[in-house]
């Protein structure tokens, strides 16, 4: 399994390095696709609102909120696949990139050192380093997201598309039986809010892949060189992103497991209640996600920086 | 500095590495508070909603629960736009290192630096970013007018207080969308820097140092 998805994240050929990325391009296609199915929710939100806000029908307004629920978060479903196949991509060129710096470095380095840095801890312009004889091994956080991207992806587009058909069911029921919609609406909003927070788990494993690659890339072309290996620590916000995208799924678990407990206690006060606080709590989860992607790419961006400061001093000290 | 177009990219000529353009300084130095503003907001709105909630256990005053409504949401996609935001400054982050430190590594060889002027995406991710936002904060700005309104006493916008959340609701819910899609092409201009770059080391051993 984790030899395939290696394949998926690394390319087999260099052939590739001159080619545009089928990955990006693909992704903006799903991507459009997304925004075409978000537009179709927000003509069927303005048709729901002016009928609600004439008082026509009560039922007819709320079919058509329970599909335009379903319709949008498959959207943003859509949209967040397309932004994992674009980071499936990054993944691929940026091994392209260490092929290239792996071949072009050697006749670039303009000095040579006669001696070998010393190894052990220092302090970087980018953060704490570590300076090694060899290339480090992956961590283990790194090694988790390489194998676990693409199950959360694929089971979070799954539990988004169940929760979107079984939407069209509850519209369907909300005048015939409103206890059984009741009961399906609740099975929708946890699905689907479950399945938007595997998303982001993908997304954010994806990112934790492409934080491996910048490492290991680094750290096989200093290897290759026989240079001393320099790596970047692991630093404070790639440990908060790891928290927060934990502390985030959780939530999205928590407010499923809320949501199939109400699906069972149709059209009491209970109900009422519980999926007030529930439709904050599913979005605080999505939103806590959502914080650990920010740091992620601010810790992708200081690992470059890391990276370039390290290539340009190989190329003018030789060391 | 000078324009050059080559066939496969559209680049700038300089004797000197570029930094980082204007959108790419801002998206430095302004990711990090964007974040602590979504990291302020998401528990206020959770903390509204379960003010709602307990109003709702206790019969409380229908008025308030329909302005809680509204409030609580704005609270929350309040969140949402600044994670965007912060989301999008962070991309903007990592296409100025590139841009910076694909500059310094031909200029650390001695060679022309060549710097990929912004792809069409990077323009269509800047403009799709600033829409996302006024649109996300129109939704959050209707919402706070008719909560205030509502806690205020207006008993018309109390009678069409689901109406105008079912509207304000489409409203944001496109902004999210249009956001998602921005960050999309924000990826997808990294995807077109990687490559420029993979293509560009392979051309500088060729190349005489200056």
């Amino acid at each position: 399994m984790a030899l395939t998805f290696g394949a998926l994240t690394r390319p087999r050929s260099e052939s590739e390095v001159r080619e545009p990325s089928r990955h990006r391009t693909i992704g903006l296609s799903v991507a459009a696709v997304g925004l075409a199915l978000a537009t179709i929710s927000l003509i069927n939100s303005i048709v729901a609102g002016d009928l609600a806000r004439q008082a026509v029908s009560a039922d007819q307004v709320g079919s058509l909120g329970a599909w335009s629920f379903g319709l949008t978060t498959a959207a943003f479903a859509t949209v967040k696949l397309a932004i994992g196949l674009i980071l499936l991509g990054i993944v691929r060129r940026i091994w392209l990139r260490v092929e290239s710096v792996k071949a072009s470095l050697p006749g670039l380095i303009r000095a040579r050192a006669s001696d070998t840095a010393p190894l052990g801890e220092f302090e970087s312009d980018f953060g704490p380093a570590t300076a090694t004889a060899t290339a480090p091994r992956p961590l283990l956080i790194h090694r988790l997201a390489g194998l676990m991207w693409a199950p959360m992806l694929a089971m979070g587009v799954m539990l988004v598309h169940a929760g979107l058909l079984l939407s069209f069911v509850v519209a369907g029921n909300v005048a015939a039986d409103p206890a059984l919609a009741s009961s399906q609406r609740a099975w929708v909003q946890g699905l689907q809010f479950l399945g938007e927070g595997l998303l982001l788990s993908g997304i954010s494993f994806l990112l934790g892949t492409i934080l491996g690659a910048i490492r290991a890339g680094g750290g096989e072309v200093q290897e290759s060189l026989g240079l001393t290996v320099r790596t970047l620590r692991m630093p404070l916000t790639a440990r908060l992103f790891i928290a927060l995208m934990m502390v985030g799924f959780m939530v999205e678990i928590a407010q499923f497991v809320g949501y199939a407990y109400i699906a069972t206690i149709p059209g009491t006060a209970d109900y009422t209640v519980f999926s007030t606080w529930l439709g904050p709590l599913r979005e605080l989860g999505l939103g806590t996600l959502l914080s650990g992607i920010v740091l992620a790419l601010a810790t992708i961006a200081r690992a470059l920086g890391f990276q370039f400061a390290r290539i340009s001093q190989i190329i003018t000290s030789g060391r | 500095m000078s324009a050059s177009f080559r066939p496969d990219f559209n680049v700038e000529l300089s004797s000197r590495a570029l930094g980082p353009n204007v959108p790419q300084r801002i998206g430095r130095l302004l990711w990090a508070p964007m974040l602590v503003m979504a990291v302020m907001a998401f528990p206020l709105g959770l903390a509204i909603g379960i003010a709602r909630a307990n109003l709702v256990a206790t019969g409380g005053d229908a008025a308030m629960i329909a302005a809680l409504g509204h409030l609580g949401p704005a609270a929350m996609f309040v969140g949402f736009a600044a994670v965007f935001a912060a989301i999008s400054f962070a991309i903007a982050r990592i296409l100025g290192v590139l841009r910076a430190g694909g500059g310094q590594v031909q200029e650390a060889a001695g060679r022309r630096v060549q710097t990929l002027r912004m792809p069409p995406t990077a323009w269509a991710f800047i403009g799709l970013m600033a829409m996302a936002m006024m649109v996300i904060l129109a939704g959050v700005a209707g919402n706070v007018v008719v909560g205030a309104s509502i806690a205020g006493g207006s008993t018309d916008l109390l009678a069409q207080s689901d109406g105008w959340a079912i509207w304000f609701e489409g409203v944001r819910r496109i902004g999210v969308a249009l956001y998602l899609v921005a960050i999309a092409l924000g990826l997808a201009t990294i995807i077109e820097a990687l490559r420029f770059q993979a293509i560009r080391l392979r051309e500088l051993p060729a190349e005489s140092a200056d």
